[in-house]
């Protein structure tokens, strides 16, 4: 029975780290999906997923958690961005919050399409230049883009330069078609 | 730089000063940076951590740390899987159906195949609706950046192949499991209500078979996998990675005990079990000393094993010599070692034999 108790606390610890992990790094996932989706709705759904995806395949003690976590959220969140379906689930989504804004209507709608074509934007950049933007937007450090994304430090402004010159085209593109 | 203040600090800063074109430059990129900022500027997220993570943990996925998700069971990988799932099902195969003594310490030193069917393997897993399975030691399966962190991990040595073919690729990805422990108690009223459900009659529980635990030690074990795995991408479904050339793995023998009644009475029982084909019966009777001998179930279509000698024991080569799939399995010293691929059984026994 001592096995038995011994591996019991065990696998506690490992569901502590689990949700140290989880709440330390929470904020800063839901944060990197809400940049790239404009919805913290669907952004917490996101960080569920990726949270999920953590926990079945790695250990939360392990170094590179939080980076796999980051680039997890900037790449999931930029998948949806892409798909169909939330286009979809958008549209539902925003017709129900009509009656909550305070806003006066015409100029959130205006506030919202800006949204939406930078979005788009956003979504045709390449995968790397986008997440990078992403995490960056939302508050991590030039370091913690470098580890995320697997580059070396020095390259992350160069990095960055190029993706905000392109998502600039891209808006001003998208805008003038 | 732009917006790292960390970035543009002492010499930087001091060249910023002086020089036009540089200036000029950087008010450029700062503007494309202020303007970005602008564009992606959102509401920031309300963020609830508690009700969150009440959230996850009542999302049935989260709790499941699936073995099958490796990406060496990958159905596609067939000779892989064969190799790998032949060490897991034996696992199983042998706790239940093994070992002949009362509370025996079943340590396998060698292996040999058992030619199995569908309808044996189906048999066999009904085998939970006569009982209660509980994980003392949940198998925690966990990708390793490095061998020591995996060494770390699994608190065993990698092991290392010290003549890898040329055609196969030196990027290796490790993975560690830790020692799980499960215990499976027999409960005569669920094998009653089963046998029910059914209809089918319920083969005679032998006395004391009611409660009577087996419980099955595997592992700790480190796998290696050779080739140009792609890295998961984050967020992406790790079954998506392409296969592997070589997979090796090495883990602790399994082992058994049981307790209130002997591990032959529970292989007589499990044997009368309905679905269970004569072949299969007459396979496991002829095995010599079934308390030390590992067995790995192989479907009968595929049952092209061989016996071989590895490292100066009895091992078996599994696939054949075309390159499409080939593996070996061995036990030494309390060990189980399996080597496997895409590769022909001779490279496959050589890689073996030089096994550090």
């Amino acid at each position: 029975m001592n096995l038995g108790a011994r591996s019991m606390s065990t696998v506690r610890s490992d569901d502590e780290a689990f949700e140290d992990l989880f709440t330390a790094e929470y904020a800063r996932v839901v944060g990197i999906a809400n940049r790239v989706l404009a919805d913290s709705h669907e952004a917490e759904d996101v960080a569920q997923e990726v949270f999920i995806d953590f926990h079945r395949l790695h250990s939360a003690t392990a170094q590179y958690a939080p980076a796999w976590l980051h680039r997890a959220a900037a790449h999931a969140s930029l998948n949806r961005l892409r798909g169909a379906r939330r286009r979809q689930k958008r549209e539902v989504a925003q017709a129900l919050e009509e009656g909550e804004r305070t806003l006066d209507p015409q100029k959130q709608l205006e506030v919202d399409e800006d949204r939406r074509h930078v979005r788009a934007a956003l979504g045709r950049l390449a995968p790397k230049p986008a997440a990078a933007l992403a995490m960056r937007a939302s508050g991590l450090s030039y370091a913690e883009v470098a580890q995320a994304l697997g580059v070396g430090i020095g390259q992350v402004g160069t990095l960055l330069r190029r993706a905000e010159a392109a998502l600039r085209k891209e808006v001003t593109r998208g805008t003038s078609n | 730089m732009v917006d790292d203040p960390d970035a543009r600090a002492g010499d930087d800063a001091a060249h910023l000063e002086g020089c036009t074109e540089c200036r000029g430059r950087f008010e450029g990129i700062s503007d494309d940076a202020h303007s970005v900022a602008s564009l992606l500027a959102v509401p920031e997220a309300p963020v609830e951590v508690a009700r969150a993570f009440d959230r996850l943990r009542s999302t049935p996925a989260s709790r499941q740390r699936s073995v099958l998700r490796l990406p060496l069971m990958r159905p596609s990988s067939r000779p892989v899987v064969l190799a790998f799932a032949a060490v897991i099902a034996g696992v199983a195969l042998v706790a239940g159906v093994v070992a002949r003594d009362y509370s025996l310490n079943y340590t396998p030193n060698t292996v040999t195949t058992v030619p199995v069917t569908v309808a044996d393997m189906q048999a066999l897993s009904q085998l939970s609706n006569y009982g209660d399975v509980t994980w003392t030691r949940q198998p925690q399966l966990q990708a390793a950046t490095s061998a020591s962190d995996a060494e770390a991990l699994a608190g065993m040595t990698a092991p290392t192949v010290s003549n890898l073919p040329s055609t196969i690729s030196t990027n290796i990805t490790y993975g560690a499991m830790t020692q799980a422990e499960a215990v499976f108690t027999f409960s005569a009223a669920k094998a009653q209500a089963a046998a029910a459900a059914q209809g089918k009659a319920l083969p005679a529980l032998p006395a004391g078979m009611d409660g009577a635990t087996l419980t099955i030690k595997v592992g700790p074990a480190i796998g290696e996998i050779y080739g140009d795995l792609q890295k998961p991408a984050a967020g992406s479904d790790i079954s998506q990675m392409t296969l592997p050339q070589l997979v090796v793995v090495k883990s602790s023998a399994p082992s058994a005990t049981s307790t209130q009644v002997t591990v032959k009475q529970i292989e007589d029982y499990v044997l009368a079990q309905p679905g269970i084909t004569p072949e299969l019966k007459a396979a496991l009777n002829a095995i010599g000393d079934p308390s030390t001998t590992l067995l790995i179930p192989i479907p009968v279509q595929y049952a092209t094993s061989k016996d071989v000698t590895v490292q100066g024991v009895k091992g078996v080569a599994l696939g054949d010599n075309t390159g499409v799939g080939a593996g070996v399995i061995w036990v030494k010293n309390g060990v189980v070692y399996a080597v496997a691929g895409s590769i022909k059984q001779d490279d496959a026994i050589t890689i073996a034999n030089n096994l550090k």
